[in-house]
């Protein structure tokens, strides 16, 4: 087979038409139903939206190196926040590494052609340009105060801004999710190559089958809340409000039945790629392959029975409560038996500190610590005290920015090469992925004290006496968004001065690397027929990956 | 199916129509117990409903796969009526630190 | 190469998509997908149940007295028509699977028939509501200055001296001035009952009240909660309708070129099985909206 061959002889494919070489125009791009295309184009728009969200997350820590409300007077600042929330929520974390990743690997990872649907695939993106579009435009013309949550009564009958266009943005950008999900869920089902049985594919697959469950299911919800938000906006009927007998706690109810499972959708994806890292820098088969997959499916099931308990001090019945808040304590588990199988598959492995392998371990960490405290807060006693807390906005950084962010930089690295066919300076790339490290821990952690020390979150001013701490995490932010730049430069350098890549320059047994790098069009020269079990490193992966192991180290001894 | 049984499985949605009209106008709250009706005119629903999924949308003749689709989201439609109206049945039952 | 051999074979087998090995393989995978979509649209309409039944729980004479002045006859007429337009959709199917050309055109014709009844019935209903104040929404009703005093109005007791609750459906209907074009009610009588049967929730003791009496316009505003669900229900599933006519327009049309065949059917599966959803959507509307309430005042 060409990619044996070119593991033996550590050289690159002959140059012949990869996805990037097939068709020059804009046309070819703008209305390609390549999976791959559409997956690069996903990582650039996703990428601008990461950064103008970025910037709102330096105004909100610049405001709040001091303890007044003097770099930005509090109608501002609620602006930043919530435009914050909403472009790094819905533009940003929901669709990075589906859309990203997941669009570019799946067909790869169970020997597929493309999706099954590739022009509701090019619909999604299209649809989640549109959606994208039309937020930014809101946010140029003034944008939005109400918070990323848009409680009603304030959104739907005090606030003045542009909430029906950035709500509209969103509805539509709901869609686009739903389409990726709706794709992904087929495709698993119907497009696996021969031999490719459930239980041999990849774990980063299982999760995204997962992610789409609750994509699928959860997205509408979030769709009629928006558009009843809207209609009472322009009705005034009072279906949010208590005076005309309507009840803003039922607005809260339909936007957290899809808000809460929405995090599942940004955490699972995550998890399926840090199971790849594990595994595959590790050298050793994944421990307990069958339960990470099924707690894949289980936190998916039982994330949409906890909603409530981002719900315990608005008003709901106690008894409702406690129902919630024991459901949260269930919903942890699953998560919790991915991290002990992760870190049994590390024991005896053969671990090779690359840069995707730093993100994983960090990962694990931080993870750890933002779900820890997510139990914390899942404690109807201790939530009375923390809510609307910093402590609040620190567990959620921990696991969507120490977790999923740190995930997705992870992913990017380590598939970069199959993506581009270019290598990246590992160098640089250990750099940056300690500086994020660092900068995050500044940024959070003192924010998790803040919060115990009762500093409310969403105000711009604060007590005198918390300021040092504030200090601590806005230099963390600085550090964080230098480290979070260093890709940009480093990856984007390697897209024309890097080195050539080869089919699998990692030396690993995943289909996705059974393939050119960068794949042509139709993903395999041949249909492969898959007779081995999943992170298989032995002589059953049909790779002699030992062998090239050796080989290479030798190679880099000799030079 | 045949043309027949399509007839058949739509004369049954007819009467199933006619019988929820009529039953209706008549008080069952007060003849049997408080929440007759609806629960009637949800029963014919729900069966009529069942006769459209698994005859007309050929359902009973799909696989395991789709016939789970169907279920599993009427499923998710109950955990979302379910735990919103426990907020609202327990209303005024309980308070914090008592 | 092997691909050379797919395309070979993609060209013969008519509407195979490049990215599939057989017919088989794209089958299911449009019906899965199709599936998933309307698993999306149960949800997306779930959350409007939702809310009607948290306010329905709460408010259940004030929904009543709402329920009963909906047209049952018209509701049930609709559901009627859409049943038949579901046995023709459903014909339309059998028939593209035996490829027979004209009999598939007739039936989305007749379809199409059926699915315009339904939308003509509820513009009627809609108008009706629009005649009388019964759109929830100030300014969207037709807007009636001081002087006319002919046409029926709904709700009014004909002295505005009487309580809400003593309604005189005997005296003379007037039509009473409405130059805002507001949502108008006043015939609280249900709440009265719920009062004297001992049967008015936690929620009504409090909403319907004021100083321990019966507050006209508290009921009223409960009331317009109703409408107001009536009309974003009964809208977007019109909305789904409309669409719906889109799609046997389209499918109507590569019907009658004779695209589908015993082969090649599954487009018109799947606008089916989009027509049934809709069917289904109406079939649960018509009793909750319609009929639920009903039997308080026959």
């Amino acid at each position: 087979m060409q990619t044996q061959e070119a593991i033996v002889q550590g050289l690159a494919a002959e140059p012949k038409l990869n996805y990037l070489t097939n068709g020059w125009t804009i046309r070819s791009w703008l209305l390609t139903k390549d999976h791959k295309r559409i997956a690069i184009m996903y990582l650039i728009s996703v990428s601008v939206f990461f950064f103008i969200g970025g910037l709102y997350a330096g105004a909100i820590r610049l405001e709040l190196l001091t303890p007044a409300s003097d770099l930005l007077e509090s109608g501002t600042y609620n602006k930043v926040f919530t435009q914050h929330g909403i472009l790094m929520i819905f533009f940003f974390l929901i669709p990075s590494i589906p859309a990203i990743l997941g669009n570019f690997l799946l067909p790869l990872m169970i020997g597929a052609k493309d999706l099954a649907l590739p022009r509701i695939n090019l619909l999604s993106l299209y649809i989640y340009w549109a959606g994208g579009a039309l937020v930014l435009f809101a946010l140029m013309q003034g944008g939005v105060d109400t918070g990323w949550t848009f409680y009603a009564p304030y959104s739907t009958t005090f606030s003045n801004t542009y909430v029906m266009l950035v709500g509209l943005g969103i509805f539509i950008n709901g869609f686009s999710s739903i389409l990726t999900g709706l794709n992904f869920i087929v495709s698993i089902h119907t497009m696996r190559a021969p031999g490719m049985t459930w239980f041999r594919l990849p774990l980063f697959v299982w999760a995204h089958y997962a992610t789409s469950l609750v994509m699928v299911l959860g997205t509408p919800v979030i769709a009629i809340t928006i558009l009843l938000l809207a209609l009472e906006r322009v009705g005034k009927i009072g279906i949010f409000d208590p005076s005309i007998g309507g009840d803003p706690i039922l607005f809260q109810h339909l936007f957290w039945f899809y808000s809460h499972p929405a995090v599942y959708i940004m955490i699972l994806p995550g998890m399926g790629v840090i199971s790849e890292l594990i595994s595959n820098f590790s050298r050793k088969k994944i421990f307990g392959y069958e339960f990470i997959a099924f707690s894949s499916i289980a936190i998916a099931v039982f994330g949409f029975l906890v909603w409530g308990h981002h719900m315990f001090v608005s008003g709901q019945s106690m008894y409702a409560g406690l129902v919630f808040s024991f459901l949260t304590m269930v919903v942890a588990v699953p998560s919790a038996i991915k991290v002990f199988n992760w870190t049994a598959t590390l024991y005896k492995g053969s671990i090779s500190f690359d840069t995707p392998m730093l993100y994983a371990i960090g990962f694990i960490g931080l993870f750890l610590v933002g779900g820890l405290t997510g139990l914390f807060l899942g404690a109807m006693g201790l939530t009375v005290h923390l809510t609307d807390t910093y402590f609040i906005v620190a567990h959620f950084h921990y696991v969507m920015v120490g977790g999923q962010v740190i995930a997705y930089l992870g992913g990017i690295h380590y598939w970069w090469p199959k993506m581009t066919g270019k290598m990246y300076s590992e160098f640089w790339g250990k750099i940056s992925a300690m500086l994020i490290f660092v900068g995050f821990n500044l940024t959070f952690f003192p924010q998790f004290i803040l919060g115990y020390m009762g500093m409310p979150r969403r105000y711009a001013a604060y007590p005198e006496e918390l300021q040092v701490l504030n200090i601590f995490s806005t230099a963390g932010a600085s550090v964080l968004g230098f480290g979070l730049l260093m890709p940009v430069v480093y990856l984007g350098h390697s897209l024309i001065f890097g080195k050539a890549a080869g089919d699998n320059p990692w030396m690993l047994p995943g289909l996705e690397w059974r393939t050119a790098s960068p794949p042509p069009t139709e993903n395999f020269e041949k249909m492969p027929v898959v007779t081995w079990e999943a992170y298989e490193f032995g002589e059953e992966s049909g790779l002699d990956l030992e062998g090239a192991r050796k080989r290479d180290a030798e190679a880099t001894a000799a030079t | 199916m045949s043309i027949a049984k399509y007839f058949i499985v739509f004369g049954i949605l007819f009467v199933g129509t006619i019988v929820t009209y009529v039953v209706a106008l008549t008080d069952l709250d007060g003849k049997f117990f408080a929440g007759a009706n609806t629960l009637v005119a949800l029963a014919i629903a729900f069966f009529k409903m069942t006769c459209v999924i698994l005859f007309f949308m050929h359902v009973y003749w799909s696989s395991k796969l789709i016939k789970l689709s169907a279920v599993a989201s009427f499923f998710w439609l109950a955990i979302m009526f379910a735990y919103t109206m426990q907020d609202y049945l327990t209303r005024g039952t309980g308070v914090f630190g008592q | 190469m092997s691909t050379h051999s797919d395309t070979h074979e993609h060209h013969n087998t008519p509407g195979l998509q490049h990215q599939f090995e057989d017919m088989k393989q794209q089958e299911d995978s449009v019906s899965i997908g199709m599936w998933m979509f309307l698993v999306q649209e149960i949800m997306f309409f779930g959350g409007l149940f939702t809310v009607y039944l948290v306010f329905r729980s709460q408010y259940p004479m004030a929904f009543a007295a709402g329920s009963n002045h909906l047209d049952a006859f018209l509701g049930g007429l609709n559901t009627l028509v859409l049943i038949v337009s579901s046995l023709t959709m459903a014909l339309t199917v059998y028939y593209a699977q035996k490829g027979n050309r004209n009999m598939q055109v007739i039936l989305i014709v007749l379809t199409m028939i059926f699915g315009a009844a339904f939308l003509g019935v509820k513009a009627i209903e809609y108008t009706d509501k629009y005649n009388h104040g019964l759109v929830p929404v100030t300014g969207l009703n037709k807007k009636i200055k001081e002087e006319k005093t002919a046409g029926h109005s709904v709700g009014h007791s004909s002295e505005h001296e009487k309580p809400c609750y003593e309604v005189d459906h005997n005296a003379p209907v007037v039509e009473h001035p409405n130059p805002k074009g507001e949502f108008l009610w006043t015939d609280c009588s249900l709440a009265k009952l719920g009062l004297d049967t001992n049967t008015l929730t936690v929620a009504e003791k409090n909403g319907y009240f004021s100083n321990d009496k019966i507050d006209a316009n508290k009921f009223r505003d409960k009331v317009r909660i109703f409408f107001w669900i009536y009309f974003v229900m009964t809208g977007l599933h019109a909305l789904h309708m409309i669409i719906g006519l889109g799609l046997m327009a389209w499918l109507g049309w590569k019907a009658f070129r004779n695209t589908y065949s015993s082969e090649y059917y599954m487009p018109v599966e799947m606008s089916g099985l989009y027509w049934h959803f809709v069917d289904i959507v109406w079939i649960f509307l018509f009793p909750l909206l319609y009929l639920l309430g009903r039997h308080f005042l026959h």
